[in-house]
């Protein structure tokens, strides 16, 4: 189980506060205006933000002091996902030994990981000689070397055609089944999320102003800034 | 906008550029006469010198900027920076007066050093003493483009690096170095490219023979023996070595190097906690202050001090020359700038040429190969069959001080009138935008910007300049930077400090001018 408990946030500019609990195994699609404080969120957990009170637990563990290193996830970006001048076996590898120090066996986990998100064969390839969305598949694979139980996913496939966006978070779906992985998602077209989503949890004014399952929060009248943020009327 | 101003920019320059070539192959002749063994030790010297004055600026640059870049939020970092920043904008003969008033034998440390009794020399005449000017100019000037380009590294690779726990090693293996090997190769070009063709640095500092560059050798064939012949053929010598220099590195590096100055990204470094770095980096930037901010201070304090001397006249007619060569060679430059940019974009958007358009804007980048000493003898040669040279002397100074700074002022004003273009172009069209009053809407506040930079930025370059104006000066012409050499060189070194302190803070003022206008941070053209 994800906790996040009073969490507050403090920059020089704006400062945000988060409840929020996600059950173990379960994928919460994180949805808002842009600038409502997803992002932040996001980088809440993984370490990146500055924490001014408040306690951040994973399975019973208190993530809140810890090194970004140091805390049982992954994280993919929106962008810049990979190092530009590594090969695509060399990003993956880099989340087996960061100092890409790797013997036989971690090389042949480098292949099955690229394999599993159908990237085979393409491993010496750099960055700029991949598409948008194969890019984003050998981040996941990197995440997948990593094996963490939490997945941090912040609007990685906004920028892809809705085909492929659909492909990507079926894949995500999927692998987080396989594995039990426990998923936070920011997404951009909430309807993308509908079907795999366990949670919802709608973000704004940097508060998470409701949670529940998809067919709850998308629903109109569960919140006055969730039926503005999808222009309707409550 | 009518194609004639561009038209006459071209020509002028064109014209001017073939006249100095006529000039020069016709006094060269066939180089029967030339010792060729001398062109070669000179092409020889020169070369070693500018590798290793390239060689050792990288390094060092490179340490300041990863220094600087991991120590993000340290006491007296934005003074330190800005320091470093001055040193890069520097007239060559002012870092010149700086290094002889505190290493020379009668300076500061030359000074202090006898009196505790050790033996000093003047070792800062020499290959040595160039060699640390032209370090002092250039690794600030590297590690501008190296922390730019640090600082353009997306902050997801750096928060990434951070959750994978890259150590240290790693950092610099996976992310630093890619970023300094490709800006390198540009910066290094152009520093190999400046110190190649040194000219105040060199007559002051190269201590006759020993170091040379073909330029000071130019100007010593023209100036004391007047030997023609021998000035032509240095001259394109100098002219193919800076064509084999410049040439490859903008057809590989042709890519503009990274401006972006650093945000708060480098907070989120995760190599900032380890010990050891934290000891190196301290190393480097006492080591870099000292070496670079000290002989800075040494302008300051040596200025205030000979104060005084500046009550006898000289310097204010210096300062009044310097100004009426400067301004109109900044505004000379600006105007074939601007000619060429209009040129340009109408070849490219309305003639849809821009093939011809890409040509245009070349021309006035690859002026660079020409360089002043090599340009002036040439003109000299041309000019002499005609009028005495000397008695043009100043129009001849602005000519080229004004086409020297051109590759600057083209790159200031070219993108927003391209942008104007681009950006309002149909807009204006169909509104029947025309004119004046185009001109007023929609280039004007785009362009004003950019060319009062430009204007500042050839301004400060033509009030630095020592060659030229000593060239067609025969001594009688006396700007700043002359009447600083002349003090530095009959050993007047406490009068040439106000002097010094004078240029430097002219200098400064317009390159400060231009970064207030311009919002942003202005490297040192060159």
């Amino acid at each position: 189980m994800l906790v996040l408990d009073d969490v507050r946030v403090v920059y020089p500019d704006f400062e945000v506060r988060y409840d929020l609990t996600v059950p173990t195994d379960a994928l919460c699609a994180l949805i808002g205006p842009s600038g409502g404080g997803k992002t932040t969120l996001l980088h809440t957990v993984a370490g990146f933000a500055p924490v001014a009170s408040g306690t951040i637990r994973f399975d019973g563990r208190d993530l809140t002091a810890l090194a970004p290193a140091e805390r049982p996830l992954s994280i993919l970006f929106q962008d810049h996902n990979l190092f530009p001048n590594l090969t695509a076996a060399q990003n993956v590898g880099l989340g087996i030994d960061p100092r890409l120090r790797l013997d036989g066996a971690a090389r042949r986990r480098v292949e099955d990981a690229l394999a599993r998100v159908e990237l085979a064969g393409l491993g010496q390839r750099r960055p700029a000689e991949l598409s948008g969305g194969q890019r984003q598949r050998v981040a996941i694979a990197r995440a997948l070397v990593r094996d963490k139980k939490l997945m941090l996913l912040d609007e990685p496939f906004t920028g892809l055609d809705p085909g492929l966006r659909a492909d990507m978070i079926a894949l995500v779906d999927a692998l987080r089944r396989e594995r039990g992985l426990t998923v936070l998602m920011a997404i951009h077209s909430p309807e993308d999320a509908a079907s795999v989503a366990d949670l919802v949890a709608f973000i704004a004014d940097g508060r998470v102003d409701a949670v529940g399952p998809p067919s709850e929060i998308l629903a109109p009248g569960r919140s006055p800034k969730l039926d503005r943020y999808f222009r309707r009327s409550g | 906008m009518s194609r004639l101003p561009g038209c006459l920019a071209l020509a002028l320059l064109i014209g001017v550029v073939a006249l100095g070539f006529i000039g020069l192959l016709s006094a060269g002749g066939s180089g029967a006469a030339i010792d060729w063994g001398y062109v070669w030790s000179l092409v020889r010297i020169s070369l070693i010198q500018a590798g290793l004055s390239t060689a050792v600026s990288l390094v060092l640059g490179a340490a300041l900027a990863l220094a600087l870049a991991r120590r993000s939020r340290f006491r007296g970092r934005m003074l330190l920076i800005a320091g470093f920043n001055a040193a890069t904008v520097l007239p060559a003969i002012v870092t010149v007066f700086a290094i002889v008033a505190l290493f020379g034998r009668s300076g500061w440390i030359g000074e202090a050093a006898r009196a505790v009794g050790l033996d000093y020399g003047s070792w800062v005449y020499g290959l040595d003493g160039v060699l640390l000017a032209h370090i002092l100019l250039n690794a600030p000037l590297a590690a501008r483009v190296f922390l730019a380009g640090l600082g353009a590294v997306s902050a997801e690779e750096w928060r990434l690096a951070a959750q994978l726990g890259m150590p240290p090693g790693s950092v610099f293996r996976f992310i630093d170095w890619p970023v300094l090997r490709r800006e390198a190769a540009g910066v290094a070009a152009l520093m190999f490219l400046a110190c190649f063709s040194s000219f105040a640095i060199v007559l002051a500092l190269g201590g006759g023979p020993r170091v040379s560059t073909l330029e000071v050798a130019i100007y010593e064939a023209v100036r004391f023996e007047a030997d023609f012949s021998r000035a032509a053929v240095l001259a394109l010598v100098q002219v193919g070595a800076c064509a084999a220099i410049l040439l490859p590195a903008l057809i590989l590096f042709g890519r503009r190097m990274s401006e972006a100055p650093p945000g708060g990204v480098a907070a989120m470094r995760p190599d900032i906690g380890s010990q050891r770095l934290r000891l190196l980096d301290g190393a480097i930037l006492v080591l870099m202050g000292f070496l670079v901010l000290v002989p800075m201070a040494t302008i300051a304090v040596g200025g205030v001090a000979s104060l005084a001397s500046l009550a006898d006249g000289a310097v204010l007619v210096a300062m009044l020359t310097s100004l009426a060569i400067g301004v109109p060679a900044g505004a000379l430059s600006v105007a074939l700038a601007l000619g060429l940019a209009t040129l340009a974009r109408d070849l490219r958007l309305r003639l849809l040429r821009p093939g011809l358009a890409d040509l245009t804007g070349a021309a006035a980048t690859l002026i660079l190969v020409v360089s002043p000493i090599a340009l002036s003898a040439g003109l000299f040669v041309m000019i002499r069959q005609w009028v005495n040279p000397f008695a043009v002397g100043i129009p001849l100074v602005i000519l080229v001080n004004g086409l020297m700074a051109l590759p600057f002022t083209y790159r200031q004003v070219e993108p927003p009138l391209l942008l104007a273009a681009e950006r309002f172009g149909r807009l204006g069209d169909s509104l029947g935008l025309r004119g004046f009053g185009r001109l007023r809407l929609v280039e004007w506040p785009l362009l004003r910007a950019p060319l009062l930079v430009a204007l500042a930025m050839a301004t400060a370059l033509s009030l630095g300049d020592l060659g030229v104006a000593s060239f067609f000066g025969r001594g009688e012409l006396v700007t700043l930077p002359v009447l600083l050499h002349e003090r530095l060189g009959s050993y007047r070194v406490a009068e040439a400090g106000s002097v010094a302190l004078l240029l430097t803070l002219l200098v400064a003022g317009l390159f400060l001018l231009a970064q207030r206008v311009s919002g942003g941070s202005i490297a040192r053209p060159r």
